[in-house]
């Protein structure tokens, strides 16, 4: 062990929170000094009250999107599980009244699409990216197949609409805490513990850093993508619940396509690698809570929608340059190092 | 005296840690073959790939027909006209046998169209001016071809005009001795159109037939350059081994009675009827050449690759090994060749590098405890004086032998009752190297039984107790450590009938 020199406070920072995480932290800063001089309506309390809500949806499939992608895998289909779960999760509320039941069967649906994305991935070896992109074509016409006529199905239960705009501590002027955004709070913290203190987690970090090295230290690689893919297919699942709760409507998709982009985007701007092996549910997080600002700011500025879609896929193209360029870096400075080190 | 057609002076090149080729001069005349020999690791495939710009020398000077080609790129070279034959040539399957002759080199017509004629007359009147015509046809695909016949498509890449200098690397591997003698009529040929030819073979019998000089090559050094007419095979053993052993490394024996792994009859892809022992504190050293299925053999035995036939068994009793998760649950512990792709998660930490494999171990209720993490691995990096600045450093900051280190740190914290070492000093500098043997050594002492795969013969001779050699998939029976030279060991390697 070599003596480590005295450390600066930023770079104590900078060490605690993780570089990538500060820099997510410092563009949110920015982002939020730039919208906030255009339009005072940003620190509305009305307006922070949407911007919790609206992250809920994503957030929930970008933590199972994490898994997935730090595993060096991908999956497409989460925007259709999503549809699918909103779908039978009205169904089932509507034909039995059961709140719990609507829950439990829009969870159930997607762990189980989830797991047939696992199979074909691991058993017909289609690569995932193929895989999941196929089944997200295939899972939206089933979405439509098990709506009554192909059309949304309303749902009129008030208890179940909570999950979509309940809040907590509502007061005067305070518009209170969404409860689909305390949800999401809960989920990142069981999810950010599971990535980082337990077996599964780890080895999830090992195989998408090198997945034959992991295999040869023990981890069976099919199993821990039948359990991955189910993760993030219930989480996508529980998503499309609280689509079907703000809407009082199972939407087979109206409210769930696109998704996979976003959550995709924040998953990598949230310091995960192309290349698998690295990435945090916390960087993934931030990286929603920023693509919700950007997306808010941009509808208070009254950019059109079609621009926002143009600087959507702008967005993911850069998250992931990011990490390419850090990858380059890190590697020619290893280069170097041997260089000078070597005989 | 004679224009040399290729001429390499002092020509030097490096690796982290290693020195790959040192001072090296020779030289080619038109007409004349020169056979390269030396053991795995000493320097011919880097003097290939160095020639045909694959890799870019350190020091030194090559010229081609007296124009320097020093520091050209593959594609440069070639023109140039070095030509090398590869060992496994890259075939495209789905592609005729002429348009793969062609490939990156199509004749073109106006637009941009390929002139297939062209080509097609261009490939018949190769086949036939080298007398291949009868073996090969121009117009099947890559897939459909035999390992000769794709040896014949290389062959042809090479010779297409221009070509100054051939080389061939290993060329009869995948050919039967019909098709040796084939090539030496065309490498014959070759020589009677002055052309300059290397001969990269570990077969001395055929070097000795078809070379007019050898050169062998040892740790990246010429140790001499001879004229085959007047040596011998058993002088070129000689030249290729003899190196000191490592200095002052010896072993004590810790053979104990209880037989830890026993396979008797194991067949696979790869191998035929392999049958051996390792007992607790005992060192089983595996020697052969490259690709004689070591490796494999080590893969099998760890249920990364199935067995067909055979048994195994594990301190006495009848094991079924078919994953890697079995044999680590069998107190089985393997330490790869390859550390950068199957050892290490490079983008990982020290400590999650280390404890990988022991991590069910370390958890309760699938929770792993950092504490718990950092009490069973920081011991083992410190007794291997692992140089990080800390367990969370990523391994991929590490250096070779640090990294190595780690991966043996793994299986340390696994506590094995049988370790598998695939090369276990690969890229790794002198120092490492004698801490990699010192904790070896006391593994086995502390009862561990061990599989020590390596091509370092010096390597072999001062850890094992007993020592096989794999050939072409079959085992020799082993040779205790004191009958044991390097020369029988490497005629063993090579399949000569080289007397000991």
């Amino acid at each position: 062990m070599t003596t480590r020199s005295p450390e600066s406070a930023l770079s104590r920072l900078t060490r605690f929170v993780g570089a990538e995480n500060l820099s997510l932290i410092i563009a949110l800063i920015l982002l939020v000094l730039a919208v906030s001089s255009q339009t005072e309506f940003l620190f509305s309390s009305r307006n922070l009250f949407n911007i919790g809500q609206n992250m809920a949806v994503v957030g929930l499939i970008a933590v199972g999107m994490t898994l997935v992608i730090v595993s060096n895998g991908l999956d497409i289909s989460v925007g259709s599980i999503a549809g699918c779960a909103s779908v039978v999760c009205a169904l089932i509320v509507t034909g039995s009244g059961s709140v719990p039941g609507g829950l439990a069967g829009g969870i159930a649906i997607g762990a189980v699409l989830g797991l047939v994305n696992a199979l074909i991935i691991n058993y017909l070896r289609v690569n995932a990216v193929v895989a999941t992109l196929a089944t997200m074509s295939a899972f939206r016409g089933i979405a439509f197949l098990i709506a009554p006529d192909g059309r949304p199905v309303g749902v009129l239960d008030p208890t179940f609409a909570l999950l979509g705009s309940g809040r907590f501590l509502q007061t005067g002027s305070f518009p209170g805490i969404p409860i689909a955004f305390t949800i999401l709070v809960g989920v990142a913290i069981v999810g950010s513990f599971v990535m980082s203190s337990t077996v599964f987690g780890r080895s999830i970090y090992s195989m998408g850093g090198n997945p034959a090295a992991a295999r040869l230290a023990g981890i069976n690689l099919n199993r821990m993508r039948l359990w991955i893919y189910a993760i993030s297919g219930a989480l996508s699942g529980l998503a499309g619940v609280i689509v079907t709760a703000r809407t009082s409507s199972g939407q087979p998709a109206s409210g769930t396509q696109g998704l996979e982009l976003e959550a995709i985007t924040a998953v990598f701007l949230g310091g995960a690698l192309l290349a698998g092996g690295k990435g945090t549910i916390v960087g993934s997080m931030l990286a929603v809570l920023l693509l919700a600002v950007l997306s808010n700011g941009m509808n208070l500025l009254g950019i059109p929608t079609f621009y926002q879609l143009v600087a959507k896929g702008l967005l993911l193209v850069l998250a992931v340059a990011i990490g390419q360029w850090r990858m380059a870096t890190a590697e020619k400075r290893q280069a170097k190092l041997a260089a000078s080190g070597g005989a | 005296m004679k224009n040399n057609i290729l001429d390499i002076k002092a020509v030097g090149k490096s690796f982290p840690g290693v020195r790959a080729l040192q001072n090296l001069s020779m030289a080619v005349a038109p007409g004349e073959v020169v056979a390269f020999v030396g053991e795995n690791g000493a320097g011919k495939s880097t003097l290939l790939k160095i020639l045909s710009g694959d890799y870019q020398l350190d020091q030194g000077q090559i010229l081609l027909d007296g124009v320097e080609v020093s520091h050209a790129s593959p594609l440069a070279a070639r023109n140039a006209g070095f030509r090398l034959v590869r060992q496994e040539p890259e075939i495209v399957p789905d592609i005729s046998v002429a348009e793969n002759i062609f490939v990156g080199e199509y004749p073109s017509r106006s637009f941009g169209r390929v002139d297939f004629t062209a080509m097609r007359a261009e490939v018949t009147d190769l086949l036939q001016r080298y007398g291949f015509a009868d073996l090969i046809d121009i117009s099947a695909t890559g897939r459909s071809l035999s390992p000769a016949q794709m040896h014949v498509v290389e062959i042809m890449r090479a010779l297409k005009p221009g070509v100054k200098v051939v080389a061939f690397d290993e060329p009869t591997s995948s050919l039967t001795s019909d098709e040796v003698a084939r090539l030496f009529d065309l490498i014959r040929k070759l020589k009677s159109e002055g052309l300059g030819i290397i001969y990269v073979s570990h077969r001395l019998q055929e070097v000795m037939a078809i070379s007019d000089r050898v050169i062998v090559l040892k740790d990246g050094q010429q140790t001499s350059n001879l004229v085959t007419a007047d040596t011998t095979e058993d002088e070129i053993v000689r030249l290729m081994v003899g190196r000191e052993l490592i200095h002052g490394f010896k072993r004590e024996e810790t053979t104990r009675d209880e037989v830890v792994l026993e396979v008797e009859g194991l067949s696979s892809r790869w191998h035929r009827d392999i049958s051996f022992k390792i007992r607790a504190g005992e060192i089983l050293g595996f020697a052969g050449l490259v690709g004689a299925g070591r490796t494999e053999l080590a893969k099998v035995i760890f249920g990364e690759y199935r067995r067909n036939g055979g048994e195994v068994k594990l301190l006495g009793r009848d094991s079924d090994i078919r994953s890697p998760a079995e044999a680590i649950r069998a107190n089985i512990g393997f330490a790869p060749e390859n550390r950068k792709a199957e050892g290490l998660i490079l983008v990982r930490s020290v400590i999650e590098n280390a404890a990988m494999a022991v991590y069910s171990r370390l958890a309760r209720w699938g929770v792993l405890r950092t504490g718990q993490m950092v009490e069973a691995v920081g011991p083992v990096i410190r007794q291997l004086e692992v140089k990080t600045p800390s367990l969370s450093q990523e391994v991929g900051k590490l250096s070779g032998g640090n990294q190595q280190k780690v991966v043996l740190a793994r299986w340390l914290a696994a506590g094995p009752r049988l370790l598998i070492l695939d090369e276990p000093t690969r890229a790794v500098d002198v120092g490492a190297k004698a801490e990699i043997y010192r904790l070896i050594d006391r593994l086995a002492k502390d009862g561990m039984a061990i599989m020590l795969v390596s091509s370092e013969m010096p390597e072999l001779m001062a850890l094992s107790d007993r020592i096989v050699v794999m050939q072409d998939g079959r085992l020799s029976p082993p040779i205790e450590k004191q009958d044991a030279t390097e020369e029988a060991i490497v005629a063993l390697a090579l399949g000569a009938g080289v007397a000991a």
